[in-house]
């Protein structure tokens, strides 16, 4: 069973890293979008704000894709 | 050797997967000429050009600047201003415009190594081989690791490792946690961000628009089924516009996180 799996871990191993940065993301993206909506006067420090918050959030993802290839 | 090639080799009408014999042949480039010890490829030639266009760039955007701009000068003035309002003022406060230079010139060059993806005949990012972006990073590293000893001496190492704000049971862990991130995680994720952005999107184009070009070309063979070929070259095609995004976006938030990581050390407390 174990050795049937091997052909395709890495690519498990990289689904499973982009779950939570995809749920955060969301959450980021989504607050960030509220903030603009309520001050509409703020949206540019909401703005960067985001970015810099996407930034964080997407390293993991980015991670287990770099670990894909290297696996 | 070019992969649209190298997966033109093998046959769709027999074959369900087309893959290359060897997958490294996808990564090496060859040597185009030697300088003593320095062999000389593709992405050496594409650094110095990048580094060129943006020499040139700024040299003939302000070389004269007169009262009222011309439409290359104002492009040029807006670009700098944009790095040294919204980056350098915006982020690290009034003293950043000090930092202005560095952040424009790494704002530059990323930006014409990333647009080298979406360049015809060229189509090929430098900033996807690891050894650039990780490059730039230790710069960005030294950099603020250099700002922080000069404006706190020591302290700035101890506040790291030992933070007052945090309650005491929990200082020695945080502070590790400050030091491992600070140290060790900020400059490899840097350089990991750009490299992972550029390679996924280098990936995606080529596998999309070679694998609308091979199924095209199999006219001959498999008859009107190569009109497969035709939805994966459109989304293709959107991926290349996406990509476009991507690559502004991506220089932008390295020079924006070069800026947060100086600002931590200007004003270390916030």
């Amino acid at each position: 069973m174990v050795e049937e799996l091997s052909g395709a871990i890495a690519l498990v191993g990289y689904g499973l890293a982009a779950i939570g940065p995809g749920i955060g993301i969301g959450i980021v993206v989504g607050n960030a979008i509220q903030a603009m909506a309520r001050q509409p006067e703020a949206a540019a420090v909401a703005r960067t704000t985001m970015f810099l918050g996407i930034a964080f959030t997407e390293a993991l993802a980015l991670i287990g894709f770099v670990l894909f290839f290297i696996a | 050797m070019n992969p649209v090639v190298l997966t033109s080799a093998c046959d769709p009408a027999n074959e369900i997967i087309c893959a290359p014999s060897d997958v490294l042949e996808l990564f090496e480039l060859p040597t185009i000429f030697s300088v003593g010890p320095f062999d000389v490829n593709r992405t050496v030639l594409l650094t110095f050009l990048a580094a060129g266009l943006v020499v040139a760039f700024l040299y003939f955007g302000l070389r004269r600047t007169s009262l009222v701009p011309s439409k290359f000068e104002s492009i040029t003035e807006s670009l700098v201003l944009f790095v040294k309002d919204e980056v350098a003022i915006g982020i690290i406060g009034p003293e950043g415009v000090r930092y202005t230079p560095y952040l424009l010139t790494i704002f530059l060059f990323v930006l014409v190594s990333n647009l080298f993806e979406v360049t015809p005949f060229v189509s090929f990012p430098i900033t996807s081989r690891m050894a650039i972006p990780l490059f730039l990073s230790a710069v960005t590293w030294f950099t603020f690791v250099i700002v922080g000893f000069a404006r706190n001496g020591i302290r700035y190492v101890t506040d790291i490792a030992w933070p007052k704000s945090v309650p005491l049971a929990l200082r020695p862990l945080v502070g590790l946690i400050e030091i491992v991130s600070t140290f060790a995680l900020r400059p490899l994720t840097l350089a990991v961000r750009l490299f992972a952005n550029l390679v996924a999107g280098h990936l995606m184009l080529t596998l999309l628009l070679a694998s609308g070009v091979v199924f095209f070309g199999a006219v001959g063979d498999i008859g009107l089924r190569a009109i497969i070929g035709l939805p994966w070259f459109a989304f293709g095609l959107g991926i290349f516009i996406f990509e476009i995004v991507v690559a502004v976006l991506q220089a932008y938030i390295f020079t924006l996180l070069s800026a947060v990581y100086i600002q931590t050390s200007v004003h270390p407390e916030h």
